[in-house]
């Protein structure tokens, strides 16, 4: 019965032995959900040793916190994953379930909307209460239509929420809440996936993308591994980090830990510096929110240049220099 | 009943030529101005996918094509060339490869037809010499049985792929006087491999198709074996006129679609423009001048099919010799000027622009211009469906 | 191997035009073969030609995705299976990933299944792993390459937003592919595409399928359209094709004023 099921749950993802702060983000805006609704907000966090971490969510909004450590979690594995996290939401009945559009929750999430037979809508952009109805909206079509979804009839209501749609409230360490320890159910596991090797490309010491305010990102354009380093001392001018388009990924020139774009990370910063880059539309998908979008292509008609606040046509390499150039007088340095 | 819609197979050959002619000849088509060859990726590329000479059987590395699916690939491979160079590159292959498959010797045809397709070597026509062009018997280029084998004396000149089989390998369709005495019953067609001994040639700087070379060559008591006769002895007056009659049917598809993408472009171009505080497309003395030339070129173009469509008929046995060479004497009666003409009006849209060799329409109207005498004048095709409507008897000329 | 690619067709939004109120037409949309599919048939060409099979292509799609299937063919499939009955329209992912894997049941037993990550027009990236959950086989998502296949285990490479992971899988499993942006899509050859016409095309409709038709299409869509509006859109702004100094000092002001740079 659909009166069955009460509250919403927004699982939590671990990442790099932290909680992944799209986690916070969901949280921050579940609560404005739960408030809207006047109902309760939950969190599950699923990894192994996770103990320390399991106040967190409280801070950012949540009224519980369930915790669901055992080393079976980790590494991470889609099979493990969803078959206990679906067993979970079987028990706890929330009437809404937001799940981070991460690579991983996109992999087990719909696995347990599948197992649950119930409906699910993936990568929304906001999230929203209308009469009563929880609505989901997403962009389809490439980002060229938006949609508004919602799921009248199934319970739980699933949606997954891509990184950096929302921000995350400043933590409130007063905030109370409780921590249960939950026991996972692995009887649907049948484990048949192994992990052999994970491997990062960050470059360490490197700006992660996704919490700069300023990115300095180049594309094919850029032309070398070795050219990305006047984006480089731009992007230090400037206090921010260094991106990359996924074909400048892909040529091995920036780490897969730069790479802004559908296949990579969402960013929405106050400043968003495109070089060389020529916007198809899975690179503006990851980067289109930005506050302010400059552009610098030499080709005047790059799809990038509809986009963008303010455009440079010229050759990168030179109009780049020019702005550190010009920057430096204004700073002083 | 009438079916103006192409087959699903015939579709999917357009679409994956389209999509092929997109990401690999589109791009490097203006660079063949300079460098004047086609790139050794894009030959490779077309004959991965079976485009050269695709009217071959499939015995010799062919497709079996007809004429009409032969149209469809050269359409798009002329929409994404505007130099005219892998057109031509195409539609001489697609033509004589067919001639040759017909009339061709089983030996010969083992030995040449799988090299053709597979792109190492080139098969081009020579018929043209100096001082003969639509009168093919003025060709005073002679063949003389000695033997076992023939001997070739003679030149010929203004002819397409001259360096290409000449470097990479292959030879050129030739016809040639065997029985002076015969006229028209006396010439003799044969397969010349142009790495032969006795073998000059020599280039012609011509204003367009700059991706593949236009030359001539001299014949100096060059033997061939007799596996290389095409046809047979004195028949080749006659076997000849089916391969130009190919040739000429591609050659006005050729001519619409890059009439018609000329007009594409220039569609783009009066939007953007502005002249008077308004798009030029919003004149409607330019906008009439669109609407003319795309009307022409669109008709053109479902001729131009109707032609190919009716050589085939021919090889059903549903048309007639004569039928086919009205219907393909129509289909490229009016091609080179109909599509110049729009090529220059969109050229003069572009104004001082369109005068300089950045604008790509230029490149285009050089390519289509050789079309007006190339496999057969203009002129020579008004001879041909005046004699059909009025009779052989009213030829002023033998 | 037996092999089968769950493909889609989709609208070409690569060249998307607007109408005058920003609304994206869709009339007049060429239909293409999803990218990502392409990617996972060619992948399956590939083990195929390693390790041996038969490939198959599948769609639960109305009937003018049979372009996309002869496509699939063309390019070297060996067998297509077209799910298509007007049943299933209006189907969320869901009720499609039910209906497909009750098809793969009737099919048979394959040792592996592969689909794109994601369609380029919903996105979603469901219908691989939900596919998967039915069946009840393990899968990865985001898997850009199948590195081997040592008897019953399968070696992929899949990424994560910052690098990768190699996963080992006992097959049958189910990988959802998405391409590195270097990849070369292949065009149907000519021979490729004559020989296609011969190869078996079989339709299943809704009754050839064993399952409750209660889950298949609209009514079987847990989730629902409410409505559809263009995205907020970003103007162009302003676009300096003259020097370099006067562009960047213009917009170095701007960023002052709005105190991105202090």
């Amino acid at each position: 019965m659909i009166s069955d099921y009460k509250g919403i749950l927004v699982i939590g993802e671990i990442y790099d032995g932290k909680i992944r702060p799209v986690t916070f983000q969901l949280i921050t805006k579940a609560r404005e959900l739960a408030d809207t609704l006047n109902t309760s907000l939950s969190t599950v966090l699923i990894g192994n040793n996770i103990n320390e971490m399991a106040k967190e969510p409280i801070y950012y909004g949540a009224d519980k916190v369930y915790v669901l450590d055992n080393k079976m979690f980790d590494p991470y594995i889609a099979e493990v994953y969803s078959a206990v996290l679906a067993k979970f939401i079987d028990k706890l009945k929330p009437e809404i379930v937001l799940i981070p559009a991460t690579h991983t929750g996109r992999e087990y999430g719909p696995r347990i909307a599948a197992s649950l037979q119930t409906g699910m809508t993936a990568d929304c952009t906001d999230l929203a209460i209308k009469n009563g109805r929880f609505i989901q909206i997403r962009p389809a079509y490439g980002g060229n239509i938006m949609g508004e979804i919602f799921t009248p009839n199934h319970r739980p209501q699933i949606a997954t929420v891509r990184p950096n749609v929302f921000k995350a409230r400043d933590p409130d360490t007063s905030r109370n809440g409780e921590v249960i320890k939950e026991e996972p159910d692995f009887s649907n596991v049948n484990l048949r996936t192994v992990i052999k090797e994970i491997v990062k490309t960050t470059v360490t010491g490197a700006k992660k993308i996704d919490e700069a305010k300023v990115i300095v990102s180049g594309g094919r354009g850029v032309g070398s591994k070795e050219g990305f380093e006047l984006l480089r001392q731009l992007a230090d001018l400037l206090g921010g980090a260094v991106g990359a388009s996924r074909v400048a990924v892909d040529l091995g020139w920036m780490p897969k830990s730069a790479q802004v774009g559908q296949s990579g990370i969402t960013v929405s910063p106050d400043l968003y510096i495109a070089c060389g880059i020529s916007g198809t539309i899975q690179h503006i998908v990851g980067m289109k929110d930005s506050k302010i979008i400059v552009a610098i292509n030499k080709d005047p008609n790059a799809p990038i240049f509809n986009i963008a606040d303010f455009g440079i046509v010229g050759d990168l390499h030179e109009i780049i220099s020019v702005f550190i150039e010009e920057l430096k007088k204004v700073l002083n340095k | 009943m009438l079916d103006f819609t192409f087959s699903e197979e015939q579709d999917m050959i357009r679409e994956s030529v389209r999509d092929f002619a997109q990401k690999k000849i589109a791009p490097i088509a203006m660079e063949m101005e300079k460098t004047k060859q086609i790139p050794e990726d894009v030959i490779q590329g077309m004959a991965d996918l079976g485009l050269i000479a695709p009217t071959v059987s499939t015995k010799y590395g062919g497709q079996g094509f007809d004429a009409v699916t032969a149209g469809i690939i050269a359409e798009e491979l002329s929409r994404a060339d505007p130099t005219g160079s892998i057109p031509v590159f195409y539609l001489v292959q697609a033509s004589w490869g067919h001639v040759f498959d017909k009339y061709g010797t089983e030996e010969a045809k083992q030995e040449i037809l799988p090299n053709v397709t597979k792109g190492k070597w080139f098969l081009g026509i020579a018929t043209t010499e100096s001082d003969a062009g639509s009168d093919v018997l003025g060709t005073r280029t002679t063949i003389k049985k000695e033997g076992d084998k023939y001997v070739v004396n003679g030149e010929k000149m203004y002819i397409s792929g001259v360096r290409e089989a000449y470097t990479r390998g292959g030879g050129h369709i030739t016809i040639a006087k065997q029985f002076p005495e015969l006229g028209a019953k006396g010439m003799t067609m044969f397969y010349l491999p142009l790495q032969s001994k006795g073998i000059i040639p020599t280039y012609v700087d011509d204003l367009g198709r700059e991706g593949i070379s236009t030359g001539g060559f001299t014949i100096d008591n060059v033997t061939i074996p007799k596996h290389y006769i095409v046809g047979q002895e004195g028949k080749g007056f006659y076997i000849v006129h089916e391969g130009y009659e190919y040739a000429r049917g591609l050659i006005a598809v050729i001519c619409a679609s890059a009439g018609l993408k000329s007009l594409e472009r220039g569609e783009k171009y009066l939007k953007e423009r502005k002249a008077f505080g308004m798009p030029l497309a919003k004149f409607e003395a330019l906008q009439f001048r669109l609407a003319e030339h795309y009307t022409k070129l669109s008709f053109l173009r479902l001729g131009s099919y109707w032609a190919l469509w009716t050589y085939d008929r021919e090889g059903q046995k549903k048309a007639t010799r004569f039928e086919v060479s009205k219907a393909i004497a129509m289909a490229k009666m009016f091609a080179s000027e109909w599509s110049t003409q729009a090529i220059d009006e969109v050229m003069q849209w572009q104004g001082a622009f369109g005068y300089t060799r950045e604008c790509v329409d230029q490149a285009a109207w050089r390519a289509i211009r050789s079309f007006s005498w190339a496999e057969g004048s203009k002129e020579i095709m008004r001879v041909i469906v005046s004699r059909e409507l009025l009779g052989k008897e009213y030829t002023s000329y033998k | 191997m037996k092999i089968l690619v769950l493909v889609k067709q989709v609208p070409d939004t690569s060249e998307v035009k607007f109408n005058e109120n920003g609304v994206m037409i869709r009339e007049g949309l060429q239909s293409i073969l999803n990218v990502f599919d392409q990617f996972a048939v060619e992948e399956a060409l590939r083990i195929r030609e390693k390790y041996g099979g038969e490939v198959s292509v599948m769609t639960l799609a109305p009937e003018q995705a049979k372009s996309a299937l002869q496509k699939c063919l063309a390019l070297g499939a060996d067998k297509a299976y077209h799910i298509s009955d007007r049943a299933f329209g209006g189907s969320d992912t869901l009720a499609t990933s039910y209906a497909l894997s009750l098809a793969i049941k009737k099919v048979g037993e394959f040792d592996l299944i592969m689909a794109g990550n994601q369609a380029t027009d919903g996105d979603t990236g469901h219908i691989g792993p939900q596919v998967a959950q039915f069946l009840g086989l393990p899968h990865v998502s985001y898997v850009e390459k199948v590195e081997s296949i040592d008897g019953d285990k399968a070696l992929v490479k899949s990424l994560m937003e910052d690098g990768y992971r190699m996963v080992e899988v006992k097959l049958p499993a189910l990988f959802a592919c998405i391409p590195p942006t270097t990849f070369e899509y292949s065009n149907p050859s000519m021979s490729g595409i004559i020989k296609a016409k011969n190869k078996p095309y079989i339709w299943f409709k809704a009754d050839d399928i064993d399952g409750d038709k209660s889950r298949f299409g609209l009514n079987g869509s847990p989730t629902r359209v409410l409505k559809m509006y263009p995205p907020p859109k970003r103007s162009r702004g302003e676009i300096f094709t003259g020097d370099y100094h006067e562009a960047v000092k213009k917009i170095i002001d701007v960023l002052k004023e709005k105190k991105v740079i202090s």
